[in-house]
């Protein structure tokens, strides 16, 4: 059985969060209530998941000075809602966990001056609207060459929610990765057109698998790919979180989210009166996310994995060097070039090799 | 195995807990009840199949307490609707909403940890024909529960006379009322029996499909569920079609995806819908635009009226 303390805790706290919704909130200057906007369920096993155990983080440190407030499986276009409510309650600081959610914020974020808005991903920030984001796409780099390492059919299979930009380029750093240890790398990709949905997932996975994909990479957030791997006898990659004990013979490596850290810099900000709109990008070198240990991996291929992210971490590799050429033949980047940050979050094409359509 | 077992197997796994889903709420409606709390009953099953199957070690156990819980759920359905004549759709959809949220407290303690999926279970012989033995008789045991349920209630309504007058219930209740029949606890039973086979389909998505718990994990299929009972016109051997076009056109999109076919993945993930629409349109038109829905469907009794 895996359920440990922590886990009880977690529902009792996140069901305490959603009561409070809904009731009076007195005028009390102190402590900082921060609220939390999950775009899934607390129990996700994925990316809300991780920024609840961030807030979790946050309140340990903080101790009373603070008082958060959650509110999980949020659709996108009731956000603005949600927000609303929280600003009305008393909430200063407010995190919006999802790229959905980016449009609702400014366009809430106008009518609540008084509250500082943290968006995770977006566009663009405003005068009350703070962006943060890790650089996921460098743990992508590292999946490509395990994956080019382990793939005996040279085809790596790949679960996308939604053609958005940080989706498309991190197929795209996927196959750089592939590529640098084995041109003739292939993908398939499947749009299951949801971040959250553990049987069209696990269909996505089965498809892709049965057309001949021997390693599985998800953009998906629930661990049934990965469970659906083991199952099959594939190697698969955990999103968001360790998802080694989903799969214990498929997996590779996982993304591993933490955002405490960032969280707690950011409530201090706010009780400091320092709150700046920013800009964050954080990499493998900042703490927002790590790799989950290397599993079902030969030690020359773990240590070869090792170096790489070592090289990313460092600066000395960039998994957006030029020479960078769409699909459809023009080059975006010369060799000697890198794309900038703007152009990375812009990015709306493949590279070519990679033969897949892409929804308009 | 070649690519066609393998997707008709894949169909297969996806387009059961639909079914078996359908194939409950079919016989509630036949009987004159609309419960469109199927998405609460089915998630509530989940939940607690998983967690049964944790805490005892075994996934019968887990199925037996998804049956109870869609069951229980059912209850709560049946003294609302039937005890107290509440409106049937205002009272479907408040189950549906609760369900969501008490499966979710109910599953916490559960997030994270895993099951293996229920072992298959080879029927001999007919597992070794060629083609269709694998993908119909290499399952899992729920498959052959959604075969056993369709061709049971098929038999139920048109060959026996509790059928018949379950039916009569559903058609005119005043009617069977007045013949003497026990109209409400006739479709007492109904209910219940939507409710388990609805718990049935919960325990199917977090014990095989996807075993593991995680809330609001049915997705939708609840309701999909019911919009195949319309698409059928209220007939067993239509719902299975129903519940495998929607598999069916699901998973070969998911196909086409992968093999690199150029339609926007948008489109390609409305197909099911699409698809489904169409067919109930032309279905419709064949009858001459006439409701096949039982007369009763959706009004409440009450005897002493």
């Amino acid at each position: 059985m895996n359920i440990n303390r922590r886990q009880v805790l977690g529902g009792a706290t996140a069901l305490a969060g959603a009561a409070t919704l809904g009731q009076p909130v007195f005028a009390q200057s102190n402590p900082l209530q921060v609220g939390f906007i999950y775009v899934g369920p607390v129990g996700d096993f994925g990316w809300s998941t991780m920024h609840d155990l961030g807030r979790k983080r946050l309140e340990e440190v903080m101790g009373a000075a603070v008082k958060t407030t959650v509110v999980e499986s949020v659709a996108a276009n009731d956000m603005e809602r949600v927000a609303t409510q929280l600003g009305r309650q008393g909430h200063r600081l407010i995190f919006t966990t999802s790229f959905s959610f980016f449009q609702p914020t400014m366009r809430v974020a106008p009518t609540l001056p008084n509250v500082f808005f943290e968006s995770a991903t977006g566009t663009q920030t405003a005068a009350n609207v703070s962006l943060y984001n890790a650089r996921f796409y460098e743990g992508r780099y590292v999946q490509g060459v395990i994956a080019a390492r382990k793939s005996k059919s040279k085809t790596i299979g790949y679960i996308a929610a939604f053609p958005v930009p940080e989706v498309i380029h991190a197929i795209n750093t996927v196959m750089r990765g592939a590529w640098s240890v084995d041109p003739a790398m292939k993908i398939r990709v499947i749009w299951v057109n949801a971040w959250f949905n553990p049987g069209r997932e696990a269909d996505a996975a089965r498809a892709l698998i049965d057309q001949g994909c021997d390693v599985i990479c998800q953009h998906t957030d629930s661990p049934a790919p990965l469970q659906l791997a083991n199952e099959r006898g594939v190697f698969g990659f955990g999103q968001a979180s360790d998802m080694t004990r989903f799969a214990p013979k498929a997996h590779l490596t996982s993304s591993v989210n933490s955002w405490g850290d960032y969280y707690v810099e950011r409530a201090k900000a706010v009780i400091a009166g320092t709150w700046k709109p920013g800009d964050v990008w954080g990499g493998l070198n900042s703490g927002m996310f790590k790799l989950a240990p290397f599993t079902n991996m030969t030690p020359e291929e773990a240590s070869e994995a090792q170096r790489i992210a070592d090289a990313i971490s460092t600066g000395r590799l960039h998994p957006f060097d030029g020479p960078i050429v769409r699909a459809d033949g023009s080059t975006v980047v010369p060799a000697g070039g890198r794309l900038t940050d703007d152009q990375i979050r812009a990015q709306n094409y493949f590279y070519r090799g990679i033969e897949v359509a892409l929804p308009s | 195995m070649t690519m066609f077992e393998a997707i008709l197997l894949t169909i297969i796994t996806a387009s059961t807990p639909l079914l078996i889903a359908a194939i409950g709420q079919l016989v509630v409606e036949r009987s004159g009840v609309l419960n469109l709390g199927m998405e609460g009953m089915m998630i509530m099953g989940a939940a607690c199949g998983f967690a049964a199957a944790i805490l005892s070690g075994n996934s019968y156990i887990g199925v037996l307490a998804a049956i109870a819980a869609g069951m229980g759920m059912s209850m709560i359905f049946a003294v609302l609707t039937l005890g107290l004549a509440a409106n049937q759709v205002a009272s479907g959809l408040a189950l549906s909403i609760f369900g969501l949220g008490l499966s979710g407290v109910i599953g916490a303690p559960f997030v994270g940890a895993r099951r293996d999926t229920m072992a298959r279970l080879d029927l001999p012989v007919l597992s070794d024909l060629p083609v269709i033995g694998k993908a119909l008789f290499g399952q899992d045991p729920f498959v052959y529960a959604s075969f056993a349920l369709v061709i049971g209630v098929w038999w139920f309504l048109t060959r026996t006379k509790p059928g018949l007058i379950l039916r009569a219930c559903g058609e005119s209740h005043a009617s069977a009322h007045a013949l003497g029949y026990p109209v409400l606890k006739i479709r007492l039973f109904a209910i219940l029996f939507g409710g388990a086979c609805a718990g049935l389909a919960g325990a199917y998505l977090s014990l095989v499909y996807t075993p593991f718990w995680s809330p609001g994990m049915t997705a939708g299929r609840g309701w999909i569920a019911l919009a195949i009972v319309v698409f059928a016109s209220w007939l067993p051997w239509r719902a299975m079609a129903g519940a495998y076009l929607f598999g069916g056109i699901t998973i070969l999109q998911l196909h086409a995806q992968g093999a690199g076919v150029k339609i926007p993945s948008q489109a390609m993930a409305a197909l099911p819908y699409l698809v489904t629409i169409i067919a109930l349109v032309i279905i419709m038109s064949r009858r001459g635009g006439q409701q096949s829905a039982p007369a009763s469907l959706g009004v409440p009794f009450v005897p002493d009226r």
